[in-house]
């Protein structure tokens, strides 16, 4: 019982842990996505398709992460 | 207020099952669940919609209801199959828009209250995916042929000796691209409904206290608890939208990336 509880624990940690890096690495992206449209605004339908190709390769950890949450 | 909030904490435990697929009716011996359900309406819909829009087909769209889908169209095209695909893009808009569209749909009839979105799945984003990988591993050997197809993976101007490894990580997050996108658009849709469900069932649990126990002070945060969730379902809303473009979008920067390799 107490160690049931213990993994299920463990798994919401741990995606917890795997949600961090891509946070910081999505935020990041929008930050540059931000700052290069306010320059050029003319480029940022360009620049959104680069966005969302790079936000979605850094969610992929996260992803992960929630794969092992209910396979694990 | 706490008897509430115990209450609250007790059904909340039994949230999850409300999600698990129950089998709505048999055909045949196959079993169709609620989400399969609501995908066919979903499906339905798509279709009948599309169908009136282009009855009549003119150069200069007549009426809103076609504009709409001209429109909707026109941003597949442009928006994300020119920039993102780039050369030869046109013959893939057929199938890009097709895939919006439907998830789209089946996003917002999701949003129904008393409905259930299709995409709170893994069954279905996963076949979604799948098609979608295939469809972009199907055209990049179309295109260039399996040897090239598969040492394309491996962008030009990497040193002899870590070619492979290079290679290696690239074929991984080439077949890992069938996961994510499946994963993606089922976590979205299912932690946003789940949200949803936990701030309507408070309110609902705050508001019987108010009412049947002549409480008025324990139902008081009934109204913070409404004002969330009034606010976590325009969030959602946006959502529906959003997951349904990324989705787009990815499929097509995949098709780009087989069909153009660097």
């Amino acid at each position: 019982m107490e160690l049931t509880l213990a993994i299920a624990a463990l798994k919401v940690v741990g995606y917890g842990l795997a949600a961090i890096g891509p946070g910081i690495g999505i935020g990041v992206a929008t930050y540059g996505l931000c700052v290069s449209a306010a320059r050029q605004p003319e480029m940022k339908g360009q620049l959104m398709g680069y966005f969302f190709i790079g936000a979605a390769m850094s969610e992929a950890l996260a992803l992960l992460g929630l794969v092992l949450f209910f396979i694990g | 207020m706490g008897e509430a909030l115990s209450q609250f904490v007790e059904e909340a435990q039994h949230l999850s099952s409300q999600f698990d697929s129950t089998t709505v009716f048999s055909i045949a011996g196959w079993n169709v669940s609620q989400y399969v359900l609501y995908m066919l309406v979903a499906l339905v819909l798509v279709a009948a919609l599309v169908l009136i829009a282009g009855r009549k087909l003119t150069l200069v769209p007549h009426g809103k209801f076609a504009h709409i889908f001209e429109f909707g169209y026109d941003f597949i095209s442009e928006g994300v199959g020119a920039d993102v695909i780039g050369e030869g893009f046109k013959k893939h808009v057929p199938f890009l828009a097709t895939l919006f569209f439907f998830i789209l749909t089946a996003n917002i009839i999701g949003l129904i209250p008393g409905a259930k979105a299709a995409m709170g799945t893994i069954s279905i984003t996963w076949a979604l995916a799948a098609i979608s990988f295939i469809y972009f591993n199907f055209w990049g050997l179309k295109e260039l042929g399996f040897f090239h197809y598969f040492k394309s993976l491996c962008p030009s101007g990497v040193p002899a000796p870590i070619a492979p490894i290079i290679w290696f990580l690239e074929f991984f997050s080439m077949v890992i691209r069938v996961l994510t996108l499946a994963v993606r658009l089922y976590g979205n849709m299912l932690a946003g409904h789940m949200v949803l469900a936990v701030f309507s069932l408070a309110t609902t649990i705050f508001l019987q206290t108010a009412i049947f126990q002549m409480d008025i002070v324990a139902g008081l945060p009934a109204i913070a608890w409404f004002f969330l969730l009034f606010f976590m379902y325009a969030l959602e809303t946006l959502v529906a939208f959003l997951q349904a473009y990324v989705f787009t979008i990815l499929s097509s920067s995949y098709i780009g990336m087989a069909i153009h390799p660097h």
